[in-house]
């Protein structure tokens, strides 16, 4: 059973855009540094979840994807999404570790994706309705667009299992 | 610069140059342990895709990590990684035991990685000076253990940071009859590839 449900599961690689409508079931494997940013509308039931590297680009990349840069990644899930329930939307975040620990001189990757994730957000007013990041454990997450159940794993922990139907379908009737 | 650049010339250097350091440090761990490991050839890794492709299947096995930046004339990041059962089989050679899961992970069992990693990166560092005349020293080596992905993609998120694309050196080294395996990366900054080039002579 649990292997059918995760033939289903569509994961965003490093760095990748993963878009799901009415239902469908989006997800990120091994998150360190980087962070999962999902974006939910609740009015026309699709989803949209990028797997996201770095904060913003330094200097010209040619080879960037969209969902490599914070700064890319969320005009992006915007526009995949469309345009006319813009206000309704909700963020799930989930990432942005520092796994390596006693690090000198640590570049903070993992805490300035999630800065530059926030302030994207706020700038746009969109709520985060799930977060989990930061820490110094990886992660791996699943979340399932039919029934709003968000599975999250960490090493060594058995995995959490969160419905967000009602913390995502609230706003919406609020927004 | 990125493999297609790199000349098949500078590969094979690279490779070798790789090999040389690796067998150093391999050397230092089969004197640490006893125990006789088998080198890989090494394998120079294009990485300038958003795609990594992970070595270690399943992306969410357990793995023991360590890095270290090395400062110098060769700057760059160099990096062991065992499985979760190899790092058991090292802990149990060189202490007599080994945490059974995550929980019993302490202080002792990290600072013993960091130490073979010490020594392994040290004695790799060696080698590479000794065919350069370059001046390298390494910062002591950070612990992780974690999922292999989330512990292989901060690497590679972290030395792409600064620059577009990336050369990698992968080597394995492994015990044929123990189950055992490690990975080691070196991830040098581009602009000092060319250094090290020139200090060959090719």
């Amino acid at each position: 059973m649990l292997q059918v449900v995760r033939t289903e599961v569509q994961l965003a690689g490093m760095g990748e855009i993963k878009v799901a409508r009415g239902a469908g079931v989006l997800g990120c494997i091994g998150l360190g540094s980087c962070v999962g940013v999902l974006l939910y509308d609740p009015v026309a039931a699709a989803a949209a979840l990028a797997h996201v590297m770095l904060p913003e680009p330094n200097g010209a990349d040619p080879n960037a994807t969209p969902g490599k840069y914070a700064t890319t990644a969320l005009p992006a899930l915007l526009e995949l999404l469309g345009t006319p329930y813009a206000s309704q939307r909700k963020a799930i975040l989930i990432g942005g570790a520092e796994v390596f620990q006693n690090r000198q001189n640590t570049l903070r990757i993992g805490a300035r994706n999630v800065e530059k994730l926030h302030e994207l957000l706020q700038a746009r007013r969109i709520p985060i309705v799930f977060e989990d990041t930061g820490g110094h454990h990886g992660r791996s997450f699943e979340f399932d667009l039919a029934s709003g159940q968000l599975t999250l794993r960490k090493v060594g922990e058995p995995p959490q299992v969160r419905n967000l139907s009602h913390a995502l379908s609230m706003l919406a009737k609020a927004g | 610069m990125t493999t297609t650049e790199l000349s098949a010339l500078r590969q094979d250097a690279l490779r070798e140059i790789g090999n040389i350091g690796l067998g150093g440090a391999v050397t230092a761990l089969s004197d640490m342990t006893g125990v006789l490991f088998t080198l890989e050839v090494p394998e120079v890794l294009e990485l300038n895709t958003t795609q990594v492709h992970f070595v270690f299947p399943p992306e969410e096995s357990l793995m023991v990590g360590t890095v270290a930046r090395v400062e110098g004339d060769w700057r760059g990041e160099g990096a062991f990684l065992f499985p979760w059962e190899s790092a058991q089989v090292l802990w149990r050679i060189l202490t007599g035991t080994a945490p059974a899961d995550l929980s019993e992970l302490n202080e002792l069992y990290e600072s013993v990685i960091r130490e073979v990693a010490n020594i392994m990166l040290g004695n790799f560092l060696t080698a590479i000076t000794q065919m350069t005349q370059f001046e390298l020293h390494m910062e002591p080596p950070a612990f992780a253990a974690d999922m292999a992905a989330a512990l292989l993609s901060s690497l590679m998120v972290e030395a792409l940071h600064d620059q577009r694309e990336l050369i990698a050196i992968e080597t394995r080294f492994s015990v044929p009859d123990q189950h055992f395996e490690g990975l080691f990366f070196y991830l040098p900054e581009t602009g000092s590839l060319q250094k090290l080039f020139e200090a060959v002579g090719i």
